[in-house]
């Protein structure tokens, strides 16, 4: 079991990894380019494969091969989620990002890779607060059952969504990577 | 940056090919472990953390760590990082884009060539950022490339939140980059 989950996880993360560094998803102008909101390869990027996964995520579990399992919503997923943007900003990348810049040769992505460990670290220490403040009480995350429909009569209205905004943002901005 | 910019994949080419690695992940460690396997790198992250969290006596039952410590889960994550870093350094060596950089370009253009500055920015950055993923359980990979195809009302807020943070963030730092002037 160990061995089987030393070599899945080394060869989704390479492949993961050498997709994201292929496509440019790594690079540090385009990810500021994104937050300022003039660069949006990254978001039709990432679009592209929320709308594809989600549709093939569903089709599956209608198969009954597998089951999406949703995360529920907390406050946690507010705050938490300002801070982490917070931190990308200040980076100009994400956890993912992070270590494929690594191999990149990002000699400074190393140094945040055990910034960000400290962080989670730090997150531990602070977790009897945290919990109290932030993750006491949650709703469920399961967004059909919250408005009582047919599933597909919310999954098409999303990837048409998506879609929308790829559309608008590919004809709107080019991919220029060279804003600064 | 001109030959960078023309091997690139185009983004349609590199999000179908995530989506179908994300659906496959799930499936096939959901057919081989029996449990449903979130495609995610923050525990990865937490991973590295609960190993040195483990050093002081006193975090042995540490629910955080702990639970880093012991799920499998993390322990692919912590795998899929390594495969990460060889991933960028196997794609980026055939495509000639490998450079050893201290800090970035673009940073230096702006906010002069200080490492010291730099590295103080990346290190609270990075505080932040181990910070948020673990309070918003996941970072953009989980809660973005997973939790929005999910359409899970969670990372559907954590995501938004990534976005809100990041772009007040990015306008601060860079305030005449995001001006709009017109160019595009």
């Amino acid at each position: 079991m160990a061995l089987i989950n030393i070599v899945f996880g080394l060869v989704v993360g390479f492949i993961f990894g050498f997709i994201l560094s292929k496509t440019g998803i790594t690079k540090y102008n385009r990810v500021m380019g994104m937050l300022l909101l003039k660069d949006f390869k990254i978001l039709k990027f990432m679009l592209t494969a929320v709308t594809f996964s989600m549709i093939l995520f569903y089709l599956l579990g209608d198969f009954g091969l597998l089951k999406v399992v949703s995360k529920n919503l907390d406050w946690g997923k507010l705050v938490g989620g300002l801070i982490f943007g917070t931190g990308m900003g200040l980076l100009g990348y994400c956890p993912g990002t992070m270590a494929a810049r690594i191999g990149e040769g990002k000699k400074e992505a190393i140094f945040a890779l055990f910034g960000m460990s400290l962080g989670i670290l730090i997150y531990a220490l602070s977790i009897k607060y945290v919990k109290t403040a932030f993750l006491s009480s949650e709703i469920s995350g399961d967004i059909f059952s919250l408005f009582g429909l047919n599933k597909w009569l919310i999954i098409i209205p999303a990837a048409l969504i998506f879609v929308g905004i790829i559309y608008f943002v590919n004809k709107k901005f080019s991919d220029n990577e060279k804003i600064f | 940056m001109e030959n960078e910019k023309s091997n690139e994949w185009h983004w349609f080419k590199g999000g179908l090919l995530v989506s179908l690695l994300s659906v496959a992940t799930y499936f096939i460690f959901a057919a081989i472990a029996d449990r449903n396997y979130p495609f995610g790198v923050t525990a990865g992250f937490g991973f590295i953390a609960a190993k040195f969290g483990s050093l002081f006596s006193g975090l042995n039952e540490n629910p955080v760590i702990k639970r880093f410590g012991e799920k499998p889960d993390a322990f692919i994550e912590f795998f899929l990082i390594i495969g990460l870093i060889i991933g960028g350094y196997t794609a980026s060596k055939l495509s000639g884009n490998f450079k050893s950089e201290t800090i970035p370009a673009e940073w230096v253009k702006y906010h002069g060539k200080s490492i010291v500055k730099r590295y103080v920015f990346v290190f609270v950055g990075s505080l932040l950022l181990g910070y948020g993923a673990a309070l918003s359980s996941g970072c953009t990979t989980g809660n973005i490339l997973q939790g929005w195809a999910h359409l899970s009302l969670g990372s559907m807020v954590a995501g938004a939140s990534f976005f809100v943070a990041g772009i007040i963030t990015a306008k601060i730092l860079y305030p005449k980059v995001g001006g709009s002037d017109g160019t595009n």
